[in-house]
């Protein structure tokens, strides 16, 4: 199978620290792979640089055998990698509704003139997004909470919010930044599950840091194990539960 | 239409949006009702609803602490003075050129903001440009006049209507303000609109949505500007003489203050915010010394009671009058 994303040598310095040296793997559609390591691996500088959000010093990243790297976020993210942030992602004094209506933006197919003048191609073409957003919502159960400020909302509902904002163009690649983070256990799990389907059911290649071990033994489908920049295994959860070099660098210490 | 999630408010906002169209029609009133000077206050309201709609883009929605409005509203005034004494270029047409001009400027000083200049930066640059405008009028005697300021000539036509009463102008300006009024009101409700508000909220990860920022930061100053551009070619005709003074720190202050005072990123505030600082500033000129102090008292006590200014007093009668950024 042709990979969906291929990342190259890649290796990130912020003045002369190495976040991230020398890392290569292929990223596939319906695979959920996740992303471990210890506090300040690189885990988000990896995400940051696919991104870009972070200039690579060195390396190469590659998008359905297109190059990303060099390329500005916006451009990333409407050839159709869009991610989630680890904090404080989301546009708090907009509603849950506006904020995925934002998701939407580059879909909202309504011009300039269309939309000063309020014609009707422009009306009908936001009316078609408020229509999606909605039915996004009510889909994650979170129709109730649409018009309120999220600022107002629980952080359950703020970092679901945040995802169907992100999956709203239904992106080939959704790369996940700690998703689950100050979840309850029952929402955790919905998450988890919702991340499952999105990769086995609608094909979706997801990429997800995750901190929590026994989630992303039973949530993934690949691990990526990154220690101090270094990708230090690879592989399904069995192979890296038994690598005695990830049991040293990160397990031990979890 | 869907009434959901408890809002069980007496007001709709399907019957807001009747009363924010009547509101207009109902004003076509006043002519008949009201003096030659009460008109020319009312005229001045029209005026600083577009200096505070313009302004409140920069300020309210895109977030940013760019105080070049004033420089606009200068500009555009300026624009259109020119090109009526000098080209005898018809009223109408020079309000466009206005607006083209005040886009311009709106432009430039989108640049410094694109640049990474931001806040008390972005603040200083912007006053700086501002004062730098005022020394260009005061200086560019031939054409401007210096401080003498430029009169307009007396025979100012808009689409063959003789503008030489308080009356005529009303309607004129009137038009003009409900059509940037709407106009902008359908550009915040959008994508774009929304776009504007979340680099206010979030600049970087707006990117991450695809949103090309840079293009909206330039939109939302260029819009400004345009907008401001007209108040100022009705500022214009209004005065009838386009002085220097009116666009110097002071007016910066007092525009800043109509965007507080009225409510930041609200359309609606806006227009209370111009209406509150052009009618009671001019209740206490009958006090000849106190006024400056009347002025900053009420912008002290609104600001310390409804920091969220008069607007939010609104939202307690009803959550429909909160400005949303799509319509529905
Ligand atoms: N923009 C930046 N400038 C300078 N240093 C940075 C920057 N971003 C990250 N770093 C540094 O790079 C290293 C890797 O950080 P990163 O955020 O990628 O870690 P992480 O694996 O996501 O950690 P965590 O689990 O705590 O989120 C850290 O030492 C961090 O301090
Ligand atoms: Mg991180």
């Amino acid at each position: 199978m042709e990979p969906l994303l291929k990342v190259q040598g890649l290796s990130v310095n912020f003045s002369g620290l190495k976040a991230l040296s020398d890392v290569t793997f292929d990223s596939f559609a319906g695979e959920v792979r996740a992303v471990i390591g210890p506090n300040g691996a690189g885990k988000t500088t990896l995400f940051n640089a696919i991104s870009g959000y972070v200039p690579s010093t060195a390396g190469q990243i590659f998008f359905k055998g297109e190059p990303l790297h060099g390329l500005a976020p916006h451009d990333i993210s409407v050839k159709g990698v869009r991610r989630t942030f680890q904090t404080g992602g989301l546009f708090p004094e907009m509603s849950a509704l506006e904020n995925v209506l934002a998701g939407l933006h580059v879909q909202i197919e309504s011009g300039f003139f269309g939309i000063v003048l309020g014609l009707a191609e422009a009306r009908e073409a936001e009316r078609e997004g408020i229509l999606r957003a909605k039915r996004l919502l009510d889909l994650m159960d979170l129709g109730a909470a649409a018009e309120q400020p999220v600022k107002d909302l629980s952080g359950g509902q703020q970092r679901m919010v945040e995802i169907v904002r992100t999956l709203a163009t239904e992106p080939p690649l959704l790369l996940l930044d700690e998703p689950v983070v100050g979840l309850s256990p029952p929402m955790r799990d919905r998450m988890m599950d919702i991340i499952r389907r999105l990769a086995g059911e609608e094909g979706i290649g997801i990429m997800l840091i995750e901190h929590v071990i026994d989630l992303v033994m039973s949530g993934s489908d690949t691990i990526v194990v990154l220690s101090s920049g270094e990708l230090i295994a690879e592989g399904t959860p069995e192979e890296v539960r038994q690598n005695r070099e990830v049991l040293e660098a990160y397990l031990g210490h979890a | 239409m869907e009434k959901k999630n408890g809002n069980t408010s007496l007001i709709t906002s399907n019957q807001l949006r009747w009363f924010y169209y009547l509101v207009p029609v109902a004003a076509l009133i006043i002519p008949f009702v009201a003096n030659e000077y009460l008109l020319w206050i009312v005229n001045a309201i029209l005026v600083y609803t577009l200096v505070t709609v313009g302004f409140n883009i920069i300020i309210g929605n895109l977030g940013q602490l760019a105080f070049a409005n004033t420089a606009f509203f200068g500009i555009g005034a300026y624009t259109s003075a020119i090109l009526m004494v000098y080209g005898g270029v018809p009223y109408t047409l020079s309000i466009l050129m206005s607006a083209i001009v005040g886009g311009l400027a709106g432009f430039l000083a989108s640049v410094t903001a694109l640049r990474g200049i931001r806040l008390y930066y972005l603040a200083i640059i912007t006053l700086a440009f501002g004062e730098l405008m005022r020394w260009v009028y005061l200086h560019g005697d031939d054409v401007t006049k210096g401080s003498d300021g430029l009169r307009i000539p007396d025979d100012i036509f808009f689409l063959g209507i003789p503008l030489d009463s308080e009356v005529p102008k009303f309607f004129v300006f009137l038009l003009l303000a409900v059509l940037l009024v709407k106009a902008t009101s359908n550009l915040m409700r959008s994508r774009i609109g929304r776009a504007i508000v979340a680099i206010r909220e979030n600049e970087a990860t707006t990117a991450s949505l695809g949103i090309h920022t840079a293009r909206y930061i330039v939109l939302a100053f260029v819009w400004s500007g345009s907008v401001v551009g007209v108040a100022g070619a009705m500022f214009a005709v209004l005065t009838e003489r386009v002085l220097p003074e009116a666009f110097g720190l002071t007016e910066v202050i007092i525009h800043f203050g109509m965007v507080l005072v009225g409510g930041t990123g609200s359309i609606v505030g806006s227009v209370i915010g111009a209406i509150t600082l052009t009618t009671l500033p001019e209740y206490f000129r009958q006090f000849p010394g106190m006024d400056e102090l009347f002025f900053g008292i009420i912008i002290v006590l609104v600001l310390l009671f409804l920091p969220k200014g008069i607007v939010s007093l609104l939202w307690r009668i009803s959550p429909a009058f909160k400005e949303r950024y799509y319509r529905d």
